[in-house]
């Protein structure tokens, strides 16, 4: 579809954009002339700039980043090392899924911050702790998704690689892998969000630095702004996760988003 | 002259979760000469593709064996190979892929395998298309992709299971004529089971017509019709007659409720 001179793409962006900008505007033109603006309450786009500056330029954006981007690397590498294949082991043998299941949906159900104290108690305020935490939030989405892949996948494409001389092997390789992987990548999604939460949640406790002690320690300074920037900054990080992941389940899967869409 | 393919009396039982054990086939027996072109029709549900599983390796008779080339089938076997009836294509690989998985699963290197799957993707007219995957192509093109690929691990014995239901009426006569025209130059025994009485007359020396549920053979009907078979003879008096002779050994078995 086209809309006038543009294409369906830029109008897609500026429409977009545009609400963004128009939001940050209105936000701040309430609090600059309708209400009364209190600073112990709530921020306005214009100090949210100025912490900008401050926490870019003094270098304490990136290192907190840094401090929690580590472990969430650490944790969600671990995930998925230790998530795809004991899903994708449990969808193709019954048994092992059938052994692991009231544990695995245990875990799942419950609200595993809850564990956090005790992590922290364990393994201490540093990257250890956070990384497991993280570990386990982000794995059972990978779990259950390469679970979920690999009983959907179809058996007439098991019996055509049978049916072939394929071995159990290729079975896992040729046919069970590549149509889990897409399953795999929306677990990524969820993953991610979860993943995020560790972070934070580590960081409320006890933690000296990193982002989610940042966002406390500015709250607790009533520094709205500054504190405001590091929920935006999480946010950013967060939509660019999933937009790169759509982005290659696109790649990846392209048969199966002509199927969804 | 021995038969290629024999088999004992088979019969297979299925017994789905809570619920009454099938009798798929009963005594079922079959003989197919080398080179021959032989269809099964029979009503639905009747085992007709139960028994190309049991032939193709995938599924173990209860009683019964089968015999191809005067050995036992105990598994698959490079001397067979299935065309299936929803395609089965693998959807992340391309055309090219999918034509070498047969030769690729058995450890051939792909300078060996790529000349010959090129050569049959020509062959079922796709030139051009290698680097496309199954869902940019039309249902007609994707049995291409499905017979080529059956083919390119060379069986002697093709087995197709209701390849062309899934094609519109057109693509459906063009395929069966392209068909017959590769049969002819390879000279592969075919077993072609089918719904359509048509499909089974103008591709078959002889067709099969079985029972219903317990599926057994009711009647082999020799097709003495020359060929190469045009589409002008599927206009013949001899065709019609052929197709109301099977119709007549089918319709008894028919259920209306199915």
């Amino acid at each position: 579809m086209r809309f006038g001179v543009l294409s369906e793409r830029s109008v897609r962006f500026l429409l977009g954009a545009g609400a963004v900008t128009g939001f940050f505007l209105v936000w701040e033109f309430l609090l600059t002339f309708v209400f009364t603006f209190n600073p112990f309450f709530i921020t306005k786009p214009s100090l949210m700039w100025d912490a900008t500056g401050d926490l870019i330029l003094s270098g304490e954006l990136w290192k907190d980043l840094y401090i929690s981007g580590t472990p969430f690397v650490f944790g969600f590498a671990a995930a998925v090392v230790v998530g795809i294949p004991l899903g994708v082991v449990m969808g193709w043998r019954r048994r092992v899924a059938f052994a692991l299941d009231p544990f695995l949906t245990a875990l799942y159900a419950s609200p595993l911050v809850a564990l956090a104290p005790l992590l922290i108690v364990m393994f201490g305020v540093g990257i250890k702790g956070k990384t497991i935490l993280i570990f386990l939030l982000a794995v059972f989405p990978f779990i259950f998704n390469a679970f979920a892949g690999v009983r959907s996948v179809d058996t007439l494409l098991i019996n055509v690689v049978r049916s072939l001389g394929g071995k159990e092997r290729d079975l896992y390789f040729k046919v069970i892998l590549p149509s889990t992987l897409p399953y795999i990548v929306a677990g990524a999604r969820i993953a991610i969000g979860r993943g995020i939460v560790g972070i934070i949640v580590g960081e409320f406790y006890a933690a000296s630095e990193g982002i989610g002690h940042a966002l406390i320690w500015f709250g607790d300074m009533y520094q709205l702004g500054h504190m405001f920037v590091c929920i935006l900054v999480l946010m950013i990080v967060a939509v660019i996760f999933t937009v790169g992941l759509r982005k290659a389940e696109l790649a990846i899967a392209p048969w199966r988003t002509q199927e969804t869409r | 002259m021995e038969p290629y393919i024999r088999s004992t009396d088979i019969t297979l039982t299925f017994t789905p979760k809570n619920r009454d054990p099938v009798t798929a086939l009963k005594d079922f027996r079959i003989e197919l000469n080398s080179g021959e072109f032989v269809s099964i029709v029979g009503p639905s549900g009747c085992g007709k593709s139960t028994f190309l599983n049991v032939l193709l390796g995938l599924l173990k008779p209860d009683m019964g064996e089968m015999e191809i080339g005067g050995k036992k089938i105990t598994g698959p076997g490079v001397e067979r190979a299935m065309v299936f009836q929803e395609f089965g294509l693998l959807p992340w690989r391309t055309v090219m892929a999918n034509v070498e998985l047969g030769p690729e699963l058995k450890g051939e290197s792909v300078a060996s395998r790529r000349p010959r799957a090129q050569e049959l993707i020509n062959l079922v007219g796709l030139t051009g298309f290698e680097g496309h995957f199954p869902h940019e192509l039309s249902g007609g093109m994707k049995q291409r992709v499905g017979l080529a690929r059956a083919l390119a691990t060379d069986p002697e014995v093709l087995l197709m299971d209701e390849p062309f239901a899934a094609l519109d009426a057109q693509t459906r006569d063009l395929m069966q004529a392209e068909l017959l025209q590769i049969w002819d130059k390879h000279k592969k025994t075919v077993l072609f089971v089918t719904h359509s009485i048509e499909e089974a007359a103008y591709l078959s020396d002889r067709v099969i017509v079985m029972t219903a549920r317990p599926g057994k053979t009711k009647r082999i009907i020799k097709i003495n019709l020359p060929r190469p078979r045009g589409y002008e003879m599927r206009l013949s008096p001899e065709f019609n007659d052929i197709k109301l002779d099977i119709w007549n050994t089918l319709k008894d078995e028919l259920n209306p409720r199915e």
